[in-house]
């Protein structure tokens, strides 16, 4: 049974599959673009396509994108964008003033895993906010003076993610919401 | 991957420095490549212009 469950997922991994585009990217995209400035050293964690990344270009200092899928990152490449294969902020070193990242916030239920990339860009762990847990953990030592962070939450588990941000020793305000049908996605910006 | 990029990349695994071993570049990047840790020995792949940073556990999982 193992076997075969490590076939199925390393053939479903040669798939080029990567997240595409939607309410929670462009959400990402509007808040992004109304945060950033031309001094800005950016980083885009889990960029995916690329969407978001490609449409800062020329607007800040510097841009790398990163993402967990290589076919996600060739995507970015692509686009003309720096970016490296790496999981969150492991492998980078240096400090940015301008964090992005629509993280995977999905609570999975075992049978839904399945092992694909559509998988990691979904699935945000135990109560759907380990992904962005691990990456506001990581993202302190990352972030410049006065740095700013952008990450997409959903009203599912935007409450417990709150008490989590705050265990942190960040603060954050919600700059943007998107109301879908069966939920409100939010934009919100974190700083220590 | 720019060659400046090296200044913001560490190895995953142990956050030591990395060097290039570039098998190909053009004017602007290194195409093909290894980046090496000074520190461990780990290499991580350049392959297409983008560089390969998960730890070797994950690059073979994934």
């Amino acid at each position: 049974m193992k076997d075969r469950k490590k076939f199925r997922q390393k053939f479903l991994r040669r798939l080029p599959t990567v997240y595409e585009v939607a309410e929670d990217s462009e959400l990402l995209l509007e808040a992004a673009m109304e945060e950033v400035k031309e001094e800005d050293v950016v980083i885009e964690i889990g960029a995916g396509s690329g969407f978001v990344s490609e449409k800062l270009k020329g607007k800040c200092k510097f841009l790398l994108a990163t993402d967990i899928n290589p076919h996600a990152a060739k995507m970015c490449k692509e686009k003309g964008l720096e970016v490296v294969i790496a999981d969150l902020f492991r492998g980078i070193k240096g400090k940015f003033t301008l964090i992005l990242f629509n993280p995977p916030y999905l609570e999975l239920e075992e049978e839904e895993k399945v092992g694909d990339w559509l998988e990691k860009a979904i699935d945000g762990g135990r109560g759907g906010i380990e992904v962005s847990v691990e990456f506001l953990k990581q993202a302190k030592e990352k972030l410049k003076e006065n740095g700013r962070i952008i990450l997409i939450s959903s009203s599912h588990n935007f409450e417990r993610l709150k008490e989590e941000i705050e265990k942190l020793g960040y603060k954050f305000e919600v700059v943007k919401k998107r109301k879908l049908f069966f939920e409100e996605l939010y934009a919100l910006k974190i700083q220590i | 991957m720019r060659k400046k990029l090296l200044d913001i990349l560490a190895c995953p695994v142990c956050k030591g420095d990395l060097r290039l071993e570039v098998k190909e570049e053009n004017e602007e990047e290194v195409l093909e490549g290894f980046l090496i840790c000074d520190n461990c020995n780990e290499r991580y792949p350049i392959e297409e212009g983008i560089p390969n940073l998960l730890p070797p556990e994950l690059r073979d999982k994934l």
